[in-house]
C-alpha cells in the first residue's frame, strides 16, 4: 500500500508513526514507575515523585530503585537497538548484534580480569572495565578484519568477531574454572538485568549513551550508502573506510556503555532493527529513529513483565527479552524473508 | 612365560590372604562399604573433609579444594604444611597429581541432593576415573553440623586417631560451653526473631533453615529463625525483589559470610536494605554458611553469635 503513496505522503506517515511511538514510550516509562514487584498505590507513586519531602520505604523504592531503573532502561534500550541496527548496516549481516562482533565477550573478559586480579566486586568498577573491554575487542576485531588489501569487509568483520569472541571466551573459562570466588561474583553480572542499578551507574554511563545515541542518529546517511556495497558507495563519493570508523566508534560507545551498565541483553539489538525495517522500509534515516523508540519500549515492557511474573522475586530482564525476542524474531522471519542487507 | 607369573601371583595371594583378617572396613554416609586390606594411611581428602579430620589428628597427604586455598573458609586456621594440593577449582581434580600420590583412600562428603561426592558433581565420568585410583567414601551432608562432626569422629577413630587427646577433648568441652552460653543468651531473649540471608545485585535471598545444617542446629538449640513461606524447588531459598526486601521483619539479620564481606557489601549498597528494621538498627551478624566442620570453629562462631544476640534488642520488631 505504501508503494502507491507519494514519497512526501510516506514521509508524513512515518513521521506520524514516530510521534505515536514516542507517546507509547512515555506511557511505558510511566508504567515502569507505577508497576513493580511491590504493589504501590498510584497516588503514592505520584506523591513520592512530585514531593521530595515524602519519605518512607515506598518513596525510597520509587526514587532510588524504579526511577534510575526506568531511566537506565530508556537509555540502554535505545543504545542496544541502535548498536544492533548500525552493526547490521555496516556488516550487511542480518544477524549482527553486540554478541557477534566480540563486544560482549570483550566486556566480560575485562570484568573477569578485574575481579580476579584486582579483587573488584562493585558494579561501578565493572562498568568501566566492561566499557574498556568492549572498545578493545572492537578495535581488535577491526584490526584483524582490516588485514589484507580489501580492508574490513562485512564477511571478514563477522569472522574476526567470531574469532575474538572464541578467544575471549576461552580465557574467561580458564579463569572461572580456577577461581570459585570470581565465578560467583561474575555470575551476578552474566545475565542482563536492570534491577539493583543505582543512580551512580546511570550517571556513569548516561553521558556516553546520550552522545552515542546522538551520533547514531547522524549515521543514517552513511549506512544507506554502505548498504549499496563498497563499490557503489565509493562511486557515490563516500569514503567507505571513514564511514566504517564512524559507525564503529558509535557502536562501541552504545554497546559498550549498555553492556557495562546492565550486562548482556539478547535479542533486542537483533530483533528491533528488523521490526523497524518492516515498518519503515530500507532507509536507515527512518530505521534508526524507529529503532531508538521501539527498543526501549520492548526493553522496559520486558522489565515490567519480569517484575510481576515471579512475585515476590523478579525475573531478570535478559531472560524476559530472550523469551519475548525469540518468538518475535521467528514471526518476523516467517512474515517476510529477512531483508537482504 | 605366563606360568611363572601366574605362580607368582598365586604365591603373593597365598601369603597376603592371612593378613585379610586385619582388613579395614568403613560404611560411609551414602551407605557404601569400603573394604581395604590394611588401615589406609595415604588419604587424599576434599577441603571440607580435611577441615573435619585434621583437628582430630588425621592428616591427609593431599587435598583438593573448591577454590584457591586462601578463599576456602573451612581451611582457615589449619596447618596445611606438607599437604599436597591436587585441585583448586570446583569439580577440577588433577588426576595425574592424585594418582602420583598413590592414595589408599579418597575422602569426600556425600551430598544426598546431588547424589554425588564433593568435587565430583559436575561429571559422572570423573568420579569413575577417580574410583579407579582409590575408593571414594565419606560422611553424608544432612540436617546437623554436629551430626556431621560426629561422623568425622567415628571416621577418625576408625582411621586410628586417638580421640582422648587433651586438645581434642578441650575443643569439644569448649563447644559444649559455647552451646550452653548460646542457649542461655537465647533464653534471656525469648522474643528475638532472626533471619538468615544472602544476596546478589538482582535480589535478596532468604534462607530456609532446613537447607543449611548449621541453621538447623541453631534452630534446634532455640534460635527463632524465620522460615520463608516460599522456597525454591531445592528448598534452600526464597528470592525477594529489592522492592520486597522488607517482607520479613526480624530483630536480627545474619548475613552469609562464605565469601568474606562480599555479600554484606552488596546488601549495604541497596537502598532498601535498611527497610529491614534490624539492618537499619545495625542488628546484623555473620552466618557461617555451609563451611563449619569441627568443634573449634563451631565454638568460635557460636561465641560470636552469642555476643551478637546479647547485644541485640529483642523487641525491635513486634
Amino acid at each position: 500500500m505504501t508503494t502507491m503513496a507519494s514519497p512526501l505522503r510516506r514521509s508524513r506517515n512515518l513521521a506520524a508513526g514516530l510521534v505515536l511511538l514516542a507517546l507509547l514510550l512515555v506511557a511505558v516509562a510511566l508504567a515502569s514507575l507505577a508497576v513493580g514487584a511491590r504493589p504501590i498505590p498510584v497516588g503514592e507513586v505520584i506523591d513520592a515523585l512530585l514531593h521530595p519531602e515524602v519519605t518512607g520505604t515506598n518513596a525510597t523504592i520509587l526514587r532510588e530503585l524504579r526511577l534510575p531503573r526506568t531511566l537506565l532502561g530508556l537509555l540502554v534500550g535505545a543504545a542496544i537497538g541502535l548498536a544492533g541496527a548500525i552493526m547490521q548496516g555496516v556488516t550487511r549481516n542480518p544477524l549482527a548484534d553486540p554478541g557477534l562482533l566480540g563486544i560482549d565477550a570483550g566486556a566480560a573478559l575485562l570484568v573477569v580480569l578485574g575481579i580476579t586480579i584486582f579483587g573488584l566486586t562493585s558494579l561501578p568498577a565493572y562498568v568501566w572495565l566492561a566499557f574498556l573491554g568492549a572498545a578493545l575487542a572492537t578495535a581488535l576485531v577491526y584490526a584483524v578484519a582490516s588485514l589484507g588489501r580489501e580492508g574490513a569487509t562485512p564477511v571478514k568483520l563477522a569472522l574476526s568477531g567470531a574469532a575474538v569472541t572464541a578467544a575471549c571466551g576461552s580465557v574467561i573459562t580458564s579463569i572461572l574454572m580456577t577461581n570459585a570466588t570470581t565465578l560467583d561474583a561474575f555470575r551476578f553480572w552474566q545475565v542482563g538485568s536492570l534491577a539493583g542499578r543505582s543512580f551512580d551507574i546511570l550517571i556513569g554511563v548516561a553521558p556516553f549513551l546520550v552522545v552515542g545515541i546522538a551520533l547514531a542518529m547522524i549515521t543514517g546517511r552513511l549506512l544507506d550508502a554502505m548498504a549499496l556495497g563498497d563499490d557503489i558507495a565509493r562511486g557515490l563519493g563516500q569514503r567507505v573506510m571513514l564511514s566504517r570508523m564512524v559507525a564503529a566508534v558509535t557502536w562501541i560507545i552504545l554497546a559498550g556503555g549498555a553492556t557495562a551498565a546492565v550486562g548482556p541483553i539478547g535479542f533486542v539489538g537483533l530483533t528491533v532493527p528488523h521490526a523497524a525495517r518492516a515498518i519503515t522500509g530500507p532507509s536507515y534515516r527512518w530505521i534508526l529513529p524507529y529503532t531508538a523508540l521501539l527498543a526501549p519500549i520492548l526493553l522496559l515492557s520486558a522489565d515490567i513483565l519480569g517484575r510481576v511474573l515471579a512475585p515476590p522475586g523478579e525475573l531478570q530482564v535478559g531472560i524476559v527479552t530472550a523469551a519475548l525476542g525469540a518468538p518475535l524474531f521467528i514471526a518476523l522471519v516467517r512474515r517476510r524473508r529477512l531483508a537482504e542487507l | 612365560m605366563i606360568k611363572p607369573i601366574l605362580a607368582a601371583v598365586l604365591a603373593v595371594g597365598f601369603f597376603v590372604s592371612p593378613t585379610m583378617a586385619a582388613a579395614w572396613t568403613y560404611t560411609d554416609g551414602a551407605g557404601k562399604t569400603v573394604t581395604l586390606d590394611h588401615l589406609p594411611t595415604r588419604i587424599v581428602a576434599h577441603a571440607n573433609v580435611a577441615a573435619g579430620l585434621i583437628p582430630l589428628g588425621i592428616r591427609p597427604i593431599g587435598i583438593y579444594v573448591d577454590s584457591v586455598v586462601a578463599d576456602d573458609m573451612s581451611l582457615r586456621g589449619l596447618d596445611l604444611t606438607g599437604i599436597e594440593i591436587v585441585g583448586e577449582a570446583w569439580g577440577e581434580i588433577n588426576i595425574e597429581k592424585l594418582a602420583a600420590l598413590q592414595p589408599d583412600l579418597i575422602l569426600a562428603e556425600y551430598w544426598p541432593l546431588e547424589k554425588a561426592y564433593s568435587g565430583m558433581e559436575p561429571k559422572a565420568s570423573d568420579g569413575t576415573v577417580i574410583e579407579q585410583i582409590a575408593p571414594v567414601a565419606g560422611p553424608a551432608q544432612g540436617d546437623s553440623t554436629v551430626g556431621l562432626i560426629a561422623q568425622y569422629e567415628a571416621l577418625a577413630a576408625l582411621l586410628g586417631a586417638d580421640l582422648t587427646k587433651p586438645d581434642i577433648a578441650a575443643n569439644k568441652t569448649a563447644f559444649e560451653a559455647s552451646k550452653a552460653a548460646f542457649q542461655s543468651a537465647l533464653a534471656a531473649k525469648p522474643n528475638l526473631t532472626v533471619l538468615a540471608v544472602s544476596a546478589s545485585n538482582d535480589a535478596l535471598y532468604v534462607a530456609e533453615p532446613k537447607g543449611a545444617s548449621e541453621l538447623s542446629d541453631f534452630k534446634a538449640w532455640g534460635l527463632k529463625l524465620i522460615s520463608p513461606e516460599i522456597a525454591d524447588d531445592r528448598g534452600y531459598w526464597e528470592t525477594l525483589s529489592w522492592e520486597n526486601a522488607d517482607k520479613h521483619q526480624p530483630d536480627l539479620v545474619l548475613v552469609d559470610d562464605r565469601y568474606g564481606s562480599t555479600i554484606l557489601d552488596i546488601l549495604k549498597s541497596k537502598p532498601t536494605w535498611t527497610s529491614i528494621k534490624a539492618a537499619a538498627a545495625g542488628q546484623v551478624g555473620d552466618w557461617p554458611a555451609f563451611w563449619m566442620r569441627n568443634y573449634k570453629v563451631l565454638s568460635e562462631q557460636l561465641d560470636k553469635l552469642t555476643a551478637t544476640i546479647r547485644a541485640s534488642d529483642e523487641n525491635l520488631t513486634n
